[in-house]
């Protein structure tokens, strides 16, 4: 790792469109500005780390989660429902 | 907006966080009533994850989806963005958790989708579903 020592509005370039920028020291806590173009994702390294985790687990479970739901659905409804043949449900993922 | 019917080839170019190397992605209905979707890799058949409309368990729900995702997603009109969040219910647990810190953005026409990580920490990647949907 590339160790830089800055002081408090300095800044670090990394490659031709990334800049960051240290703007204060408070306590244990320093601010840190980042320019760098739009298609860059920046986020906090735990972050990502907790939905990368997330999606791991989610990606196990999902038999698990699949089974468990689709009871409750059934149960929710009264009992089995007759079985539609798939064609005439469109897919309606969201809202 | 829905997405069209038949189940469509959806596009995350940079795979999703944890599993970046499966671009390509298949979502078809899970219950009867189409509460949750399956969400398929197209290149790993066993990789799955159960999906569903935020709304429906949490209707207050307001995403600030970052600008940088919707220009990447070129969504113009948002209703042309198709919003999804993973289900989780790993072993030992009997209450299904929502992540909506990371929920999955698509765009309706071109089907071009990512998981966006939202810049604020009240979402959790870990809540529960309320009972009885």
């Amino acid at each position: 790792m590339l160790v830089l020592t800055r002081r408090a509005g300095e800044s670090i370039v990394i490659g031709d469109d990334v800049t960051v920028t240290v703007l204060e020291m408070r306590g244990d806590q320093i601010r840190i500005g980042i320019d760098a173009p739009r298609h860059i994702k920046v986020n906090r390294q735990e972050v990502v780390e907790q939905v990368e985790q997330t999606n791991a687990e989610a990606a196990q479970s999902a038999a698990r989660a699949r089974t468990f739901l689709q009871q409750r659905r059934t149960q929710q409804a009264g009992g089995p429902q007759p079985v539609r043949p798939t064609d005439d449900r469109p897919h309606r993922p969201a809202r | 907006m829905d997405l069209p019917a038949d189940p469509p080839v959806l596009t995350f170019e940079d795979g999703i966080p944890g599993l970046r190397d499966l671009t390509r992605w298949t979502i078809v209905d899970l219950t009867e009533g189409g509460e949750y979707q399956l969400l398929t890799a197209i290149d790993d058949a066993d990789v799955s994850l159960v999906v569903a409309s935020p709304w429906l368990f949490f209707p207050d729900y307001a995403p600030d989806i970052p600008n940088v995702d919707i220009e990447a997603l070129e969504i113009g009109d948002p209703a042309d963005a198709v919003v999804f969040c993973a289900v989780n219910l790993p072993d030992g647990q009997d209450v299904p958790t929502m992540n909506l810190l990371g929920p999955f953005v698509v765009n309706a026409h071109t089907r071009l989708g990512r998981q966006v990580i939202l810049d604020d920490p009240s979402h959790g990647v870990r809540t529960p579903l309320p009972d009885g949907d």
